[in-house]
């Protein structure tokens, strides 16, 4: 037998085309549409300026219990009947909540899409929000965290926001909240968050073969008895960075992986450097081949896995890592992370690196946005952050053109491990001499 | 209702070697799905090797005759694509998703670790994906809440012996003792264009992946005598309540409930399928109907039912609830098994069944909605039930299930008396 030894090169490329966008001002809204010529599935989205940065400070996860409240019967029909007349046209309503909109979605058969629309419409619209029920769903909703928070990760992922961005600002608080804040929330609290925020007509993302769909009936149904124009955002906010490192130790008795989250502010969406910052991550953390994988999984063979990211919101971002580490190793895997990211902003990327994550992304613009999910995903990224509709052309151009000063100047300016706030969660009897004895950081806690 | 739940072409061919060749062409996007499906899975796994299929999965992505160590990752992703790899009892997959004009080079380098993982595979290669296998089960099953019940499910539905008693992830005893000399055979004995599909979806035309499959494929030797997985398809009734309770560091009492049904593929597990939507999927069904909203037993978010898609045995239908707080494991246990013996009992009406066959349609195009869901589906139904056109067939079959033939089934399957009852108990705490 004799394998091919010779790699092949690639053949012809075909573009790859973002689907034509529609956006029209009906009924007191606005639609963004894409069509998507033969697609049996569609998927209609309605977008508010309702994401968890919208939430007083104390109350958070009024969103969150809101959604749920929505589905407990409308001003038309109890939540048994809500239930079957939306799960008999095969959907469900799936709600979801950011920094910067909540979202609720159904996807169904595109000759099923205006009937689901009209019952998102009545759930987010007239929902009963009956006091007794909606105090069940919160108290619901408080267990369900509080389940969650049994994971290893969710109490990790609070210390490190609360350390980066302050538990003075809602955004240094959990994005869903906490079992306490929860638990804590008032019946009327919820009741008033829909009154301010639900009625407003916000915009309705369509993505299906729209040779199939009439765009003006669903919008007159997703905006009927909406009213309210939009509300200041507020700017971006300055988060200065710590001097200094520090460790937080979360104690996990008995756990058999230490959960490391490691973080530091960064810039918000809009910032200028934010394609050659995606690129430096994707080198450091955003891939599997990636530094910090390929040196932590599949040299140390210290975890199932490592990522690092920026991420980013309107107002605030932050460069951030997880991962779950044997306990054993949690100093060492600490201390070479920490030393992946210092090599990445002293020395920068190399062109061969940058060669596959320039590609990667790029590519990943033809492979990951094939459904009707995925094209109304991409559509809410264009009107919660006021992009053109040759947005992801364009960003494809950028991506394939970002060159290696480019990248190791946003490397060089955005990185900062010397002000790493480094979480950890795990045995802490196990660990707390091996991570003081790394003289990475103080303890504090 | 569809006639069809495939409308795309499909062509096959088989090699001399003996690979089948899948091809169902989409130009809608630039991009293609390649999709190999090795008929070999954890059923293979003879005592003392529990584990090994899938560490084996993990050495597949380590280097090859004609590709470096770890360049595999960087050439797939280097192209813009996806790519992963997966194990269950069954089967072992490997696919990626990549911009249509890097389609030839994701078929060499299937095609060399197809035909040339040993002379590249290295005893540190193994002893590093060993650890991470072990940190996978770690972080998947030891160190979160509940992580371990399908490890104990699976001893409780099936005997020792049988090809699915143990799972895929296999014990730390056996992962610790694996040799490199058995993965070597491992490969020589299971990897091989004999036992594999490979299909592809997307911009491409079917001669074109001949042609290429050909090239790249045909050189690779078929096998004679691929070893047989232990016959599982027959697991005799037990006739007692199998119940295992586990005191553990969970935040509430859980509790699961599963039996044994009909091999996925069978007219019987479409039935099943269809009677899972109605017992568990949704706040239509019957379980979030009655413990969650009605009797509120169970917590609104952690109660539902499914069946496991295996196809080499009866496959497992399980159904879960997790306690609200105050409400005991014995109080949502008696709950969770009264809604499951009504399925015999009380006629599933019309309004039911139309809410099943509506999400399971859904379900179905969005699994076809886009070119990885169908290559995925296209080499199952290919590797399992022998043609990749019978993907064609499974929606119709669904929709056309009866309520009738959803109470034989609930009457046959879901024996109080051969039950399988595993229960979740909230430590003490200091």
């Amino acid at each position: 037998m004799t394998l091919i030894a010779t790699r092949p090169g690639p053949g012809a490329a075909r573009p790859y085309r973002f689907p034509p966008v529609v956006r029209r001002a009906v009924a007191g809204g606005q639609v963004v549409a894409a069509h998507l010529p033969g697609q049996n599935l569609a998927v209609a989205l309605l977008l508010l300026d309702a994401g968890a940065e919208r939430e007083p400070l104390g109350r958070e996860g009024l969103g969150a219990v809101l959604a749920k409240a929505l589905e407990e019967g409308t001003a038309q029909r109890d939540a048994a009947a809500y239930a079957l007349a939306v799960e008999g046209l095969g959907t469900e309503l799936v709600t979801g909540l950011d920094w910067d909109s909540f979202q609720v979605s159904v996807q169904v058969p595109v000759d099923r899409l205006t009937a689901a629309v009209e019952l998102l419409a009545e759930a987010v619209r007239t929902p009963r929000l009956d006091p007794a029920d909606v105090a069940r769903v919160r108290d619901d909703e408080a267990t369900a965290l509080r389940m969650d928070w049994a994971n290893p990760g969710p109490r990790a992922d609070a210390a490190l926001r609360a350390d980066l961005f302050g538990a003075q600002n809602r955004w240094g608080r959990p994005m869903y909240g906490d079992p306490d804040s929860v638990a804590g929330l008032d019946v009327e609290d919820i009741r008033v968050f829909h009154s301010e925020w639900f009625i407003r007509p916000g915009t309705l993302i369509v993505a299906g073969d729209l040779d199939r769909i009439d765009l003006d009936t669903l919008a007159a149904a997703a905006f009927a008895g909406a009213g309210g124009g939009p509300i200041e955002r507020g700017g971006p906010v300055e988060t200065p960075l710590r001097e200094g490192r520090r460790i937080i130790l979360v104690d996990r008795p008995g756990s058999v992986q230490s959960t490391l989250r490691l973080g530091h502010p960064a810039p918000h969406r809009a910032h200028p450097d934010h394609v050659p910052m995606a690129l430096a991550g994707t080198i450091l953390g955003g891939a599997f081949t990636s530094r910090l994988n390929h040196l932590i999984r599949e040299v140390r063979g210290y975890t199932y896995g490592i990522r690092g990211d920026f991420a980013s919101s309107r107002r605030f971002g932050r460069f951030g890592v997880s991962s779950g580490v044997q306990t054993a190793v949690t100093a060492p895997a600490l201390v070479e992370a920490v030393g992946e990211i210092s090599r990445t902003r002293s020395g920068g990327v190399t062109e061969e690196e940058l060669a596959v994550a320039r590609s990667w992304r790029a590519g990943q613009l033809s492979v990951e946005l094939q459904s009707p999910r995925a094209i109304a995903s991409a559509l809410t990224t264009l009107v919660v952050h006021d992009l053109p509709d040759d947005y992801h052309a364009r960003l494809r151009e950028a991506l394939l053109s970002g060159d290696v000063d480019q990248v190791n100047a946003a490397a060089a300016t955005h990185l900062h491990p010397d002000s790493l706030t480094l979480v950890v969660e795990g045995d802490a009897a196990m660990i707390r001499d091996d991570l003081a004895a790394t003289h990475l950081a103080e303890i504090i806690s | 209702m569809p006639d069809s739940g495939y409308p795309w072409p499909i062509e096959t061919t088989r090699l001399d070697n003996g690979l089948r060749v899948v091809v169902s062409e989409d130009r809608t996007a630039p991009a293609v799905a390649v999709n190999l499906w090795y008929d070999v899975g954890s059923r293979h796994e003879p005592r003392g090797q529990t584990g090994f299929a899938h560490l084996f999965e993990h050495l597949m992505f380590e280097g090859s005759l004609n590709v470096a160590k770890t360049e595999h990752m960087k050439l797939i992703q280097g192209s813009g694509g996806s790519l992963n790899a997966t194990t269950n009892p069954d089967r072992t997959n490997y696919f990626e998703t990549v911009p249509a004009e890097h389609l030839e080079l994701a078929l060499w380098l299937e095609a060399d670790r197809m035909g040339g993982l040993v002379p590249a595979l290295t005893q540190e290669t193994l002893d590093n994906q060993r650890e991470v296998v072990k940190n996978e089960r770690r972080q998947r099953y030891e160190n979160v809440p509940y992580g371990d019940a399908w490890l104990r499910l699976l001893p409780l539905l099936y005997p020792p012996g049988h090809p699915y008693h143990h799972a895929t992830i296999g014990s730390m005893a056996d992962l610790n003792a694996a040799d490199l000399a058995t993965f070597q055979a491992f490969h020589r004995t299971y990897y091989a264009p004999n036992n594999a599909v490979l299909t592809v979806v997307g911009d491409a035309t079917a001669a074109e992946v001949f042609k290429l499959a050909e090239k790249y494929f045909g050189v690779i030797p078929p096998l004679a005598d691929i070893p047989a997985a232990p016959d599982g398809r027959t697991v005799a009734a037990t006739g007692r309540p199998a119940t295992e309770t586990v005191v553990a560091d969970v935040p509430a009492p859980r509790v699961y409930v599963a039996h044994r049904t009909h091999p996925f593929g069978s007219a019987g597990y479409d039935v099943v399928t269809v009677l899972a939507t109605v017992l568990g999927s949704g706040r239509g069904s019957r379980l979030y109907q009655r413990l969650a909203d009605g009797e509120r037993l169970a917590q609104p978010d952690l109660v539902g039912a499914y069946g496991v898609d295996l196809a080499h045995a009866p496959a497992p239908l399980i159904a879960t609830a997790t306690a609200r707080p105050g409400v005991s494991a014995e109080h949502l246990a008696a709950g969770l098994h009264a809604v499951m013996d009504e399925l015999a009992t009380v006629p599933v009406t019309a309004t039911e069944l139309d809410r099943a066959k509506a999400l399971l349609s859904t379900a179905w195009w969005r699994q076809m909605s886009t070119v990885d869901g169908r290559a995925d589906t296209l080499g199952r139904y290919a590797t399992q039930l022998g043609d990749p056109a019978k993907a064609a067939e499974r929606l119709p079959a669904w929709l056309a299930v009866t309520a009738e033939q959803i109470a034989e089934a609930a009457a046959e399957v879901l024996a109080a008396d051969d039950r399988v009852t595993l229960t979740y108990l909230a430590e003490e705490k200091p």
